[in-house]
């Protein structure tokens, strides 16, 4: 690998010695059409070549021309692309008119950048600007319902927690579902995005058909997330400070809880098993404990960030930094974050370098969730009864009378912090070959680096210090690191051919490869005043503060070759050819190397002759179509294939056991994707709007094949079976009012996916059960699969169920199970709009999702009548207690069932996902005052949310709401941009 | 044209530079070992060896799971009239108290799996080790002999959940008996009888090579298994399959050469402070989990089963030493319950973390009781036994004279009394009366009687088995569909 460094960048230089062709400077300003001021920042290069430079803040600019053909570009988002033929002139100005042509967005494509007009692929784009000020500390959350095919649930509120992301379905049963996230070229990783400061990124192109995912090969399979972090452009110096100050408050759970009476009154039905006399029972009715008030608090949030851009001559820079401070709704629980950026980017000649760094650092203040533990606060505020307190008079922690753990102890005197240092950063070298123009080498090598260090502190004083080994408490320290590098070689060459023919050829060398280590300790016997190291008492063989000590590692790497292939024809037909070659150390010897591809075609019909006559109507009309194939390779063991032994003590002794049986056949999933679509404009560019249907197979579907359990094991993972995704994606943006004084915009986007296994491991009747869940031929993944419960006997309290053929039976049989919904999401979007009147704006925007269903495990803890000693549902109060009763609550000494439609509810909501009010200062107040510009917001996050769920929160990414459920947060701030 | 001249240097740079690229995904395991490296020397058979007993201590096995629990450790009790669910237990193991299984009980294939999981390690160590019997007989006796034992006992654990009879030539369904290394292997169900043979073949095959061994197996404690132990668990063997002379015979030789504990010394077994008595214990340490957080959960103070009170007034509360040992009482909330102490943890420790006593010499003596009273002529010396123990453990112990089926439920009494907790009474149930009758319970859903016909006393072959391999479908446990 050193070696091929060596030898691109001997290349490089060897090009370097070609001699300089002739060439002379032009100048020129770039003005706005309407205001007549000068646009800093526009893209001015060279058609056909990879030179360029950026506008100044007064819309100068300066560029070296190779002779009098050539003609410059000049591009600006939101504004019409120009391309102007310098000829014999030494200075070109330029107006730029705002662009209602979304055909000439550019797309980042992951390795090149396309036109919108030239891309066969799906790609879908959000700014970042909608994403840079949302009081997140994870930037996914803030995708949730911005474009269409990808399905963002937030999962949790605690601060820095990642979203869930699928673009466009589940396409894996076993393996992961997880989108590849790639920042300026690198791989970075999932679910791990809290030390990243999402204000220093310029967009996100999310890749969603084969034509845009196949170059990514075995990875590519679950979508592609592809962001850019902010460049400068040259000229003065752009200083912006943002900040914003807001709070944060849980919202109201969906189930209703008994209070102190009903509680008690039902213990007394139930046989008074805490055996309370008369005294007792009248000085608990007088307390009413709310344990949601106990626990939650009024979160805190506050975020700052400077950022500078400019640059001057060939050099730009853009840096950044910022301070994220937020606290959740639950005590105890937040995020600190401090971030900085540099991106540099400078000219040599014909040599481009640039580096792009950035470093975060995040201290994480966690509690447990998504657990059904008893030591878990966020269960506590459920299950406490409420004629218990935290504290007694004397204000010591109480005694909770069922022997549960006091949970505010629990989450008051224990601890557990992470300190994440994330660092992410490449430099690359680009050249542009002056003897061939169009030819371009490049090198980018970068990485992701990671490393975690956790502390957990139990107090030996609490539930879970009882626990410890010596029954004293604990501290442990753990650290774990991990980097991933990412090296990226390409010879890229374009060329027009005559003037109808235009071709991009690039092919690439890729290695990306990971390696992490980790390892931990534990001491025991918590004493004294220490919280740390100093606190643990050394073991011995009578005190049993023995520690313990773990560590561990994982590495894989992949080797790929691959190329990107675009033709087009007379500026209306384009076509896209991808193909790569993977080599992933997962795989055994006989499966390590596998192709990926896809070809691609568009047409920008509204150019056709043809059309002529219609183009007030189809302002702009585009079809596409791809077909082709990605795969994936996450979610299995680095070394699946292989037999292994582990690490298995014995009386003191070490020793080893198989842990994993061989399979030297294991192979990548392979996900096939069709795609077509029509992306159009109308009314003058101000109504525009995208269709498009995908169908996808996973074919190769790891999937586990079930072994005689007299082998010891239960199944070994396999490439078996399919799983198809298929749907259709909307999306629709129009400006319906649109003055110099005011504008009024609305967008929407929907998606409908349907999800449907089409084949699974062996013949006839291959479920697979687990739990509530089965995976059925036929039908969506994550289908729940359960008893239908019917209401209650009136005669004898027994609770009914309906058989297969509709009949009413007081016996539970499992064989009577049906399909009643399925946890994947099969119609979801977001739809927004915008007010504008001379700077004072107005914008909401709404996400939902509709069609699923989630088994609600948190209700069912509170329903099981043997756990009467805790707090319970105020629904049983209406428990069967005589014959003639009609209720839907079944008598206490009835076998309870939990795995029925009693406990399967419908996922539906519709959530306020933010609403922003905001007022920019008119310019000539802002420059009195030395600004550039001043804006000023209120911004409201997760507001309302409309849903029968009975939960905290309706958002879960999963089948089965688990318990201990930490909700989204509700935020609103108050905030500040300056532009100076 | 200079563009050829560029991907030709492309492509001939990336062909110089393929061959240490290929390195970089030349990456191995260095957490684990890759199985196709290992078993060159006598040394990593000794390390797959300690790998077999390290599985024991699996959730499933000895080892006690949030909603699994040790089914040859404490489960045999709960599944019984010694232990009586509480409501501390939160309804976890309402399955198994109450033997309300199905096919498709999670628990039951958890056993079954764990089971044959040391099975298949065990078969890990036997796979060509006789290429070392040349070189170093004595070391392959030592590591056979084990794994050989390993591997009878743990069928013979099978056979007593799955087994639908215990005779020795009974031919109703046992267990498949697997000796060899192989995924695809599909085996079907032997007969009892079937089953039998191969235990005793291994058993005895273990007993002679554990004789000949380079080293002693047990030094500081009783954590492996060597000769001693395999004649005691013939001995249990033979008591199940009703051969009682052999084993009586197989029990005095584990007697004569580990006695009773003395009354002094009683106390001290539970907390690991003594090995008298003990033949084997498996071994556990923090960290590895708890043989018995499942009865009397000490860290939490959450009794989830308490003893049964017409078996704690069974006992001479004053003089037996044993119910001041097993027994003690804890409160909550100002409660006073009782509860099984037997497994609270050593020396002052509460946190369950024993060794688990696999056979004891008190055990011993309940076998030669009644195959001794079982065995025309022999009552007399199955009664001498019952008042020998009696004696170690009951102060002031004046012997009684007891006969014909008195004396058999005696010492189905004594067994009760001396073992609770360890693992034995529902295979006792089912090997004797098939009968269980619960007369002390606390909650409503508690089954309070299991009869002779029921099909409970024998459980399912688990739905995954049945669904995986063709070869047993047809012979699922009699009753179950």
């Amino acid at each position: 690998m050193r070696k091929l460094l060596l030898l691109s960048m001997a290349l490089v230089l060897c090009l370097l010695q070609q001699a300089m062709a002739q060439s002379r400077t032009v100048s020129g300003r770039v003005t706005e059409q309407g205001t007549g001021e000068g646009l800093p920042g526009v893209s001015v290069a060279i058609k056909g070549t990879s030179t360029g430079t950026n506008t100044g803040i007064d819309g100068g600019y300066t560029i070296t021309v190779p002779n009098d053909n050539a003609t410059l570009v000049f591009k600006f988002i939101g504004m019409a692309t120009q391309e102007v033929a310098v000829g014999g002139r030494s200075t070109v100005n330029v107006t730029l008119s705002p662009d209602n042509q979304q055909l000439n967005e550019v797309v980042v494509t992951g390795y090149t950048t396309q036109t919108r007009r030239e891309t066969a692929g799906s790609i879908a784009v959000v700014e970042a600007e909608e994403v840079a000020m949302v009081p997140l500390g994870s930037f996914d959350q803030a995708l949730q319902g911005k474009a269409p095919g990808i399905l963002v649930q937030a999962n949790s509120g605690q601060p820095g927690a990642a979203a869930n992301i699928l673009i466009r379905g589940r396409g894996s049963i076993l393996g992961s579902n997880e989108p590849l996230y790639v920042l300026d070229g690198i791989q970075i990783s999932a679910n791990d995005f809290a030390s990243l400061n999402p204000a220093d990124f310029a967009s996100f192109n999310i890749l969603k058909d084969a034509a845009a995912t196949s170059v990514y090969g075995s990875r590519g399979a679950n979508g592609v997330i592809v962001i850019t972090s902010k460049k400068g452009a040259a000229g003065k110096t752009r200083f912006n400070y943002n900040v914003q100050y807001g709070f944060s408050k849980a919202p109201e759970s969906g189930i209703e809880l008994m209070n102190s009476n009903q509680k008690l009154d039902y213990e007394l039905m139930r046989g008074n098993p805490y055996r309370w006399d008369a005294d007792d029972l009248a000085r608990l009715r007088q307390i009413d404990t709310d344990w949601g008030d106990v626990f939650f608090q009024t979160g805190r949030t506050a975020n700052h960030t400077v950022s500078a851009s400019g640059g001057a001559g060939k050099t730009t820079f853009y840096l950044s930094g910022s301070v994220f401070d937020q606290t959740g709704t639950v005590q105890n629980t937040g995020l600190e974050r401090y971030t900085g950026r540099a991106n540099i980017e400078t000219n040599a000649g014909n040599f481009t370098f640039g580096i792009n760094s950035t470093v975060g650092v995040s201290d994480f203040t966690n509690t447990s969730e998504n657990n059904t533990g008893i030591a878990t606060p966020l269960n506590a505020i459920n299950w406490t009864n409420p004629y218990e307190t935290p504290y007694d008079a004397d204000g010591n922690y109480t005694q909770i009378y069922s022997g549960q753990p006091n949970a505010l102890q629990e989450l008051l005197e224990n601890s557990n912090l992470r300190k994440q240092i994330k660092g992410v950063g490449n430099v690359y070298v680009s050249y542009d070959a002056p003897f061939l123009p169009g030819l371009v080498l490049r090198t980018s090598w970068g990485g992701d680096f990671r490393s975690n260090e956790t502390t957990s502190f139990v107090n030996p004083t609490t539930y879970s210090g009882q626990f410890s080994t010596g029954g004293s408490g604990s501290f442990g320290r753990g650290y774990s690191r991990d980097f991933r590098y990412t090296g990226t070689t390409s010879a890229s060459y374009s060329k027009d051919f005559g003037t109808e023919h235009t071709l991009t050829v690039a092919l690439f060398n890729e290695i990306v490869s990971s390696n992490g280590r980790n390892f931990s300790f534990t001491g025991y016997g918590l004493g004294g005043p220490f919280q740390n190291e100093a606190g643990i008492t050394p073991g011995n063989a009578t005190n049993g503060f023995i520690p313990s000590v773990g560590g561990g590692g994982v590495e894989n790497a992949l080797l790929s070759y691959f190329t990107n292939i675009n033709y087009g024809f007379r500026d209306r037909y384009y076509l896209t050819l991808g193909a790569r070659r993977d080599g992933s150390s997962r795989f055994g010897a006989n499966r390590r190397y596998a192709n990926f591809g896809s070809v691609g075609f568009s047409w920008i019909v509204s150019d056709e002759a043809f059309m002529e006559g219609l183009t007030d109507v189809f302002n702009q009309l585009k079809f596409k179509v791809s077909y082709g194939s990605s795969g994936n390779q996450a979610g299995i063991g680095s070394f699946e294939s292989r037999e292994l032994y582990g690490r298995a003590i014995y009386n003191g002794v070490f020793g080893l056991a198989q842990t994993q049986l061989a399979n030297p056949d294991l192979q990548w999933e392979r996900k096939n994707i069709f795609n077509t679509g029509l992306e159009f404009a109308t009314l003058n560019g101000r109504l525009r709007a995208t269709v498009e249907y995908y169908n996808s197979l996973t074919t190769d579907l790891f999937l586990n094949r079930q072994l005689s359990r007299t082998t010891g094991y239960s199944e070994l993972t396999s490439n078996i079976g399919e799983l198809q995704n298929r749907g259709f994606e909307f999306f629709l943006d129009g400006d319906i009012i649109a003055t110099e004084n005011f504008t009024w915009t609305a967008n929407v986007n929907l998606t409908r996916n349907q999800n449907e296994v089409k084949q699974l491991v062996g013949e006839g009747d291959n479920d697979i059960i687990e739990g509530v869940i089965i995976t059925r031929e036929g039908e969506s993944m994550n289908s729940i699969y359960v008893v239908p419960f019917a209401g209650v006997n009136p005669d004898n309290g027994n609770a009914l169920y309906r058989t297969l053929d509709g009949e009413l039976t007081e016996t539970y049989d499992p064989s009577n199970r049906v399909i009643v919904g399925s946890a994947e999401v099969p119609f979801f979007g977001g739809f927004g709009s915008a007010i504008n009147f001379k700077g004072l704006e107005l914008n909401a925007f709404f996400s939902f999702q509709r069609g699923n269903t989630v088994y609600n495990n948190d209700l069912n803890n509170v329903t099981n009548p043997a756990y009467f000693y805790d707090n319970m549902s105020v629904e049983l109060l209406n428990e069967w207690q005589q014959p003639g009763d009609i209720t839907n609550v079944p008598r206490a000494g009835n076998r309870y069932r939990s795995a029925t439609t009693r406990f399967v509810e419908d996922g539906n909501f519709l959530r306020l996902r933010n609403l922003n009010l905001s007022y920019t200062l008119p310019t000539r107040l802002v420059s009195a005052i030395k600004l550039n510009s001043l804006r000023v917001f209120v911004q409201g996050q997760n507001l309302v949310t409309w849903t029968d769920f009975r939960g905290w929160d309706p958002e879960i990414a999963g089948v089965s709401l688990t318990g201990a459920q930490y909700p989204a947060l509700r935020t609103v701030t108050f905030g500040l941009n300056v532009g100076l | 044209m200079k563009i050829n001249k560029i991907i030709l240097g492309i492509g001939l740079s990336c062909a110089l530079a393929l061959p240490a690229c290929e390195s970089v995904i030349e990456v191995g395991p260095e957490f684990a070992e890759d199985g196709s490296q290992i078993f060159t020397s006598l040394n990593d058979y000794e390390l797959a060896l300690t790998g077999a007993y390290s599985l024991f201590r699996q959730v499933g096995y000895f080892g006690n799971g949030g909603q699994t629990t040790g089914a040859w450790s404490v489960l045999p009790d709960l599944m019984s009239d010694n232990l009586v669910q509480t409501a501390e237990d939160l309804a976890n193991w309402q399955n198994q108290i109450n033997l309300e299984y199905s096919t498709d009980d999670a628990d039951v294939a958890a056993s079954w799996i764990a089971a044959y999981s040391v099975i298949g390690q065990a078969n890990l160590v036997l796979r060509n080790i006789e290429q070392f019997s040349e070189t170093d007989p004595e070391r392959v006796n030592r590591i056979k002999g084990q794994a050989l034992a390993i591997r009878g006992m743990v069928h013979f654990d099978l056979l007593r959940y799955w087994g639908v009879e215990f005779e020795r030539n009974s031919t109703a369904l046992g267990v498949p008996y697997k000796t060899i290394v192989d995924i695809n292997d599909m085996p079907r169900r032997l007969t009892v009888e079937e089953t039998y043979d191969n235990i005793f073949r291994d058993l005895e095959e273990a007993e002679t090579l554990l004789g000949d061994v380079d080293q002693e197996i047990n030094t500081s404690n009783r954590a492996y298994i060597d000769q001693l132990t395999v004649q005691a668990i013939l001995a249990r063997v033979n008591l199940y399959a009703e051969e009682y002379a052999a084993a009586e015979s197989y029990a005095t030789m584990v007697i004569e050469q580990m006695p009773l504990a003395d009354m002094d010394d009683f106390q001290a077994i539970w907390g690991d402070a003594s090995t008298e008595e003990v033949i084997w214990a498996v071994s556990f340490n923090a960290g590895e989990g708890s043989p018995a957080s499942s009865v009397f959960n000490a860290p939490s103070n959450r009794n989830r089963a308490r003893p049964a009170t017409p078996l704690l007034e069974s006992y001479d509360m004053g003089d037996d030493i044993r119910y001041g040992t097993y027994f003690s009482t804890r409160s909550l909330s100002g409660n006073s319950r009782n509860i099984l102490s037997k497994f609270i943890g050593r020396g002052s420790a509460e946190d369950n973390l024993v060794d688990w006593k696999v056979f004891r010499t008190g055990e011993m003596y309940l076998i030669r009781a009644e195959a001794r009273a079982r065995q025309a002529g022999k009552e007399a010396l199955g009664l001498a036994d019952l008042n020998e123990l009696r004696a170690a453990r009951i102060v002031g112990y004046t012997p009684v004279n007891l006969s014909g089926q008195a004396l058999l439920d005696a010492i189905a009494l004594e067994r009760r009394k001396e073992l609770v907790g360890e693992g034995h009474r529902f295979f006792d149930l089912k090997r004797t009366t098939r009968t269980l009758t619960r007369t002390d319970s606390d909650l409503a859903s508690t089954n309070l009687s299991v009869s002779p016909d029921a099909i409970e006393w024998v459980w399912p072959i688990p739905q995954g088995e049945i669904d995986a391999n063709p070869n047993i479908a047809d012979q699922q446990t009699p009753g179950y569909n």
